[in-house]
């Protein structure tokens, strides 16, 4: 935390200095020496590591994206090509140690800073996860990555708190794990609703008097929603913590209508963007005020998903990371494929007045955009923007998506289930009347059961739930 | 908390006068002042807590049963009651630390507060009953780690080894015992969460990566674990202990086990058993013998084992069967005292030295007939017969033919007011002579439940595995009680 306090309030200049020695120090000690991949990356392209002086130079080295980690069949060793490999015996004893930034101790030819400790997986929706890697440099890494989170939440040892994000070995459930353990608080990690089931987390949230929740939003949506078919009560509830879906704006503020209408406490709504590559997630200390990064650990850049270049401060784009500080899985210029809608920022923070870098907007997933074949054409369907409208429709409990190909043309078959009392026929003709003029491929709209939904969008059985099913080439 | 290498070398007086001294402490400081339940228990039956000289004494005080902590819906937080803590609402009742902030600030007696509590909560994982909290304290997660951590050195891993955690996840003890004691001993390896979580395909694509020579399961899964990773040809070579919690392991599913893992390239594997509970907050480890059975080491600093006549309650002498029962020694948290556990330990508590190991800490008999087994049904009428569902499990576990088994009990054409039915669905290992197969489980069943089975309906593996729900439930669901009530 002593480094936190120092770079939460560096000036942006300073902070820019520091991710340049950062970045030369690990392309040229790290990544050089002992990244199997980058090694021989450099080697097949003649990148020369000393002539990466910092982040301007960065664009020389080509992007890395999911697909150049995942192991070919039969290869299931090959991720670990982008492990650092520790040091040899004897290496670096003759290298002066000292102390770098913020007293951190300069030991990186220590070799159990490479020593594996902990396997997570990345949690998206490709077939096959990537292997993730953690030292115990990077446990302590992820660890103080969630006390500062808790920190811009403004969380303390008093906030007793419900994780109900759903159980995976992955980033985003550790993290919350260790910085509620960091920060002492009671806690209760259910595992989510495929673990514990929702009414269990209810009952615990309402037991325990818990004014933390910690949940995807459909989730904290749909948990809400039912509290009163439990017979249950949240009103020690006080604040929701969304992540690992996608949170857009219109999530949190029907998040925090919803609190109101069932008396909870207060209404506090925030969010936290995790990324499995990046090794932990970063928190937003009110809505829409950026996600703070860690910029001593990542790197983070906002690039044309397109050409690839890097863009300006507040322009959407892909999100990109490179790591600074990381043993173990370590990555340069990784694609996320998660784009921020309101880009980057590198101003203080208006709120909070923290002056690390800030990612703008809501997070889109690039997997949620769809070409799709109308009568006139090909053209792009952003699923995410449905996935606004659909949070933002105050009677829409669940629903998914599916995309079917009729003959030469693709439809949208949309199914809704009201939240209880609507009356559907009417929310149906809504939707329609709201959704028929921007899609332009046939689209239908249908209502179904509670448990045939949330079978469908597999509400208690996958990390978040689905919602887009693509059955063109099924 | 004691250094365990000295500990597990203490002549057994000298433990006794530990526990002892730890009991007079915990229960005068600690339970009689902060306890709400059993301070309220003690004024109640008029016990003087400090006439709690040492563990003979224990026989002074009632017994603690699940019911008592379990919480139902017209008290749905009784466990509150049993959690030790000086907050507001019990020191208003019972006195209070704040006494010290004349002396020492209110700082000091809000550190003295926190001390006590809770950071992290785990439930019992009943059937039918409402699942009860057992919390801990972060002073608690040091005595949970370090018991994990002599757990392993019972084990004898080391900090070299690579493990995969395949216990599911849940806020239950078996995963979280295994998460912090790897983490204590520096254990590099994979909390994958088990089948459910990340997929049984992806699990064994795990073990590929990582090379484990370290794997942690529930029984019943890990068998059809290894089936499978047989039939697709995995390597598993670099495996050489397994340990079990959750179920007991009966000595033919040990033998199954290995034989798989031979197949998959292991060489000499061991199987080792674990025996924990919520209500006590650890688990123990059987010490590892191929041929023997040694019985489970226990941490004398943290519990007091008793084992009774579960009729009579009263005390059994030491290696007698009884039943086994928990007292809690400085904790904090949820703390029970004398808990009735269910489990009958077959050969009972035994203070002599382990013949094995040396290591001088009791040990309760490795052959414990688990009550947790078949949850709250353990001991169930069928066809007016009182049947021990526990049998079923060494029978048709170790049976070198079956593959797959399930027992449902019903009612005949699901009338309440019908006779009782019970059936076992199976599936048989390879090509069996099935009369034969039939008449052997029927005069074994019959043998060691004193019922007949109904009928004996033959599946096909995949179907007994969806059934089971090996990859969609906790924990595999091997007796159903279909009965209509």
């Amino acid at each position: 935390m002593q480094a936190w306090n120092k770079i939460s309030r560096m000036p942006a200049a300073a902070i820019k200095k520091m991710q340049d020695e950062l970045l030369q120090k690990i392309i040229n000690e790290e990544f050089a020496v002992r990244h199997p991949y980058y090694r021989t990356l450099f080697g097949d392209t003649g990148i020369n590591p000393a002539e990466i002086r910092g982040v301007a130079d960065l664009s020389r080295i080509p992007f890395t994206e999911k697909k150049d980690i995942l192991a070919p069949p039969g290869e299931p060793l090959y991720p670990k090509q982008f492990v650092l490999e520790a040091p040899q015996d004897g290496e670096g004893k003759g290298k002066k140690k000292g102390f770098s930034l913020f007293g951190k101790k300069d030991d990186s030819s220590d070799s159990a800073n490479y020593r594996f400790s902990s396997l997570y997986y990345t949690a998206g929706r490709t077939a096959k996860a990537v292997p993730i890697e953690y030292t115990n440099y990077d446990l302590d890494n992820l660890k103080e990555a969630g006390t500062r989170a808790f920190d811009i939440f403004g969380l303390t040892r008093d906030d007793t708190l419900i994780n109900a994000f759903s159980y995976a070995p992955n980033a985003f459930f550790w993290q919350m794990f260790y910085s509620t353990l960091g920060i002492g608080s009671t806690s209760l990690q259910t595992g989510g609703g495929r673990v514990l089931g929702l009414e269990k987390i209810l009952k615990a949230v309402d037991n325990l008097e818990a004014p933390v929740l910690v949940a995807a939003p459909g989730y904290a949506l749909f948990a809400l929603q039912t509290l009163v078919h439990f017979g249950l009560s949240a009103e020690n509830l006080e604040r929701v913590i969304i992540g690992v879906d996608y949170a857009p704006m219109e999530a949190v503020e029907r998040l925090k209508k919803m609190m109101e209408s069932v008396g909870t406490k207060k209404n506090i709504v925030q969010r936290i963007y995790f990324n499995s590559e990046a090794k932990s997630g970063w928190a937003e200390c009110e809505p829409d005020f950026g996600y703070h990064t860690n910029p001593d650990h990542v790197l983070v850049q906002i690039v044309d998903p397109e050409s690839g270049a890097v863009l300006g401060e507040g322009e959407k784009g892909e999100v990109v990371i490179t790591h600074l500080d990381a043993r173990g899985t370590t990555l340069l210029r990784f694609k996320t494929g998660d784009i921020a809608t309101g880009g980057f920022t590198t101003e203080p923070c208006p709120n909070c007045k923290r002056t690390v870098p800030r990612i703008m907007g809501d997070i889109e997933r690039k997997e949620f955009n769809y070409e799709l074949q109308g009568k006139d054409g090909v053209f792009q369907f952003n699923g995410n923007n449905l996935r606004k409208k659909m949070i933002a429709s105050e009677n829409v409990l669940l629903w998914y998506a599916e995309i079917n190909r009729n003959g030469s043309e693709d439809s949208l078959k949309i199914v809704v289930k009201g939240v209880s009392g609507t009356d559907e026929a009417a929310l149906l003709k809504t939707l329609e009347q709201e959704l028929q003029s921007e899609y332009k491929v046939p689209l239908t709209l249908e209502s179904s059961s509670l448990d045939a939904v949330v079978n469908k969008i597999g509400l208690e059985k996958f990390i978040t739930e689905q919602i887009f099913f693509d059955n063109r080439n099924s | 908390m004691e250094n365990w290498e000295k500990l597990s070398k203490m002549p057994y007086k000298e433990i006794k006068e530990m526990q002892d001294r730890k009991l007079r402490a915990f229960i005068g400081n600690q339970i009689y002042l902060y306890s709400p339940y059993y301070s309220e228990l003690l004024k109640q039956q008029k016990i003087d807590p400090f006439k709690i000289k040492g563990i003979e004494d224990l026989r002074h005080l009632p017994f603690t049963y699940k019911w008592d902590i379990a919480p139902t819906d017209e008290d749905p937080k009784k466990h509150k009651d049993f959690i030790i803590r000086p907050d507001e609402e019990v020191t208003e009742k019972y006195g209070h630390l704040a006494k010290m902030s004349m002396t020492g600030g209110k700082d000091l007696v809000e550190e003295r507060v926190y001390d006590f509590k809770p950071v992290h909560i785990h439930f019992t994982t009943g059937r039918t009953a409402l699942p009860t909290p057992f919390v801990y304290s972060k002073r608690d997660l040091e005595n949970l780690r370090e018991s994990g951590s002599r757990l392993m050195n019972v084990f004898e891993i080391k900090n070299t080894d690579i493990f995969v955690n395949c216990f599911p996840f849940a806020p239950h003890l078996a995963f979280w015992f295994t998460y912090f004691g790897a983490e204590k001993m520096n254990v590099a390896g994979f909390h994958s969460g088990g089948g459910k979580i990340v997929g049984t395909n992806n699990l064994m694509d795990a073990f590929e990566y990582l090379r484990p020579t370290v794997a942690v399961f529930i029984p019943g899964y890990c068998y059809y674990f290894l089936r499978e990773a047989v039939k697709q040809g995995r390597d598993f070579s670099s495996v050489n202990k397994i340990f079990f919690g959750g179920e007991r392991v009966p000595p033919g599913l040990k033998d199954k086990i290995k034989e798989l893992l031979n197949q998959l390239g292991a060489g000499d594997v061991s199987v080792l058993a674990t025996y924990g509970m919520t209500e006590a907050k650890v688990a123990w480890g059987e010490c590892p013998s191929e041929d023997h059975y040694y019985g489970y080491h226990t941490y004398p600093d943290m519990e007091v084992f008793e084992t009774i006549d579960p009729e009579s309650g009263e005390p059994v002498g030491e290696g007698e069967d009884g039943e086994v029962v928990y007292t809690a020694l400085d904790w904090r948290g949820t703390a029970v005292l004398r808990y009735r556990t269910g489990d009958i330990a077959k050969g009972g508590l035994l203070l002599e030295p382990c013949p094995n190991c040396g290591r001088t800490v009791p040990r309760i008999s490795s052959n414990i007939q688990r009550k947790s087994e078949v949850k709250e049904f353990s001991m169930t009428k069928v066809k007016g017969t009182l049947v021990n569902l526990n049998n079923f499990f060494p029978l048709l576990m170790s049976h070198p033919d079956v593959e797959e088994w399930q027992v449902e009990m019903r009612k005949r054409n699901n009338d309440p007011f019908e006779l009782d039915e019970i059936v076992l669905y199976v599936a048989p290992k390879g090509d069996v002579n099935r009369d034969k197969f039939v008449a052997d489980i029927r005069q074994k069943v019959l043998r060691d439940t004193e019922v007949s089975l109904t009928d004996v309906i033959f599946k096909s593996v995949p179907e007994l595995v969806s059934q089971l729900g090996m990859e969609t439930e906790l924990k595999e669901k091997r007796i159903v009680d279909n009965r209509p009530t």
